[in-house]
């Protein structure tokens, strides 16, 4: 591995690398929906459809289930979660390049009720997976693990 | 006197269980329990909130996610209430298989071509199943040629399950060329080992 070192040329060609990795990252599927009882939905990029098992999430999906409903994904490093009902959560950062070491996955439980399940991001770099929630921030250093949000009333 | 002592007992029963479900309602606030991973490791978890950082580190330990309590266990009645439903949304767990190759081509072992109707198998069991197919390298070779090598030996075996009947599920195909080996070697060494194919069934 040589890398030679041309600043004049790293600029342009960086611009060049991040414009279809930028676009590549609204549009490929980061995971999918699996399992869904009741109504659930997946917003993804301001369109909100009825989740079934098959609908893609993207990055920045907003993931919502109804009163008496729940869903399950699985994200492409192999991440498993599942929500109870009354839950929002949205992928905000999602990093999946093992041999570039580029790895990230990054969530927000709003509300509502999470199982989380550790896939190759967390067994990889265990910083790199973090869920926030409004009152704390948990870590996942490789495991399984549940958590709760109760709604700000 | 038997009487009374019947009565001060009830009563501290009863105090007793006012107090316990005056605790069990305080924890049910916004809050993380550790389990063990369905193979049974157990990691830990962080929680970072204004108030400092609590870790976890044992099975059914739970802190709350603001910080206002020590970490304190959580009982199975109460993880059923509060989780049962997310828990029993849990999609079936991903499984990878590897499959190995001839050097330098997209031919597999004998080994791994008599393994692919069990993958196969598998793959047809599943409800909305995605797959990705990840092409590896040894280190023989340059870098550039391995890259485009792993690459024939994913769309290979990617052909050959769209062909043996999963044309309809959702199929990635990709390389990571010498650069993901399984077995850490320097360059230019055959390694059987990494000379492989990951499918992933979801």
């Amino acid at each position: 591995m040589n890398h030679k070192r041309y600043p004049w040329r790293t600029l342009p060609g960086l611009l060049l690398l991040t414009i279809p990795l930028f676009a590549l990252a609204q549009t490929e599927p980061i995971g999918y929906v699996k399992t869904v009882t009741g109504e659930a939905w997946v917003t993804s990029a301001g369109q909100r459809v009825r989740a079934q098992p098959g609908t893609a999430v993207l990055l920045g999906s907003r993931l919502q289930t109804g009163a008496a409903a729940s869903m399950g994904m699985t994200f492409k490093d192999n991440t498993v979660m599942s929500f109870g009902p009354d839950t929002e959560l949205t992928v905000d950062e999602y990093l999946y390049a093992p041999a570039q070491d580029q790895l990230k996955l990054g969530t927000r439980l709003i509300r509502g009720s999470l199982n989380y399940i550790s896939g190759v991001i967390a067994k990889l770099k265990p910083e790199a997976v973090t869920v926030k929630t409004p009152v704390g921030i948990i870590g996942v250093r490789g495991t399984q693990f549940v958590a709760k949000v109760e709604d700000v009333k | 006197m038997i009487c009374f002592v019947k009565t001060s007992f009830l009563a501290a029963v009863l105090v007793l269980i006012t107090l316990l479900a005056g605790c069990a309602s305080s924890s049910t606030g916004s809050y993380v329990v550790l389990l063990r991973d369905p193979d049974g490791k157990l990691g830990n978890v962080v929680v970072k909130n204004p108030q400092g950082e609590q870790v976890l580190s044992q099975a059914f330990k739970a802190a709350t996610l603001d910080g206002s309590k020590e970490p304190y266990f959580v009982m199975q009645d109460q993880l059923q209430r509060d989780f049962g439903a997310a828990l029993a949304a849990r999609p079936e767990l991903p499984e990878t298989f590897t499959l190995n190759f001839e050097t330098g081509g997209a031919e597999l072992t004998a080994e791994s071509k008599a393994a692919l109707p069990k993958i196969l198998e598998r793959a047809r069991a599943r409800k909305a199943l995605d797959m990705s197919v990840i092409g590896h390298t040894d280190t023989v070779a340059k870098a550039d040629a391995n890259e485009a090598l792993a690459l024939k030996r994913a769309n290979a075996i990617a052909e050959q399950l769209r062909q043996l009947g999963l044309q309809n599920a959702t199929l990635t195909v990709e390389s990571h060329g010498e650069r993901n080996l399984l077995v850490a070697t320097p360059d230019e060494t055959p390694e059987p080992r990494n000379r492989r194919v990951e499918i992933t069934l979801r």
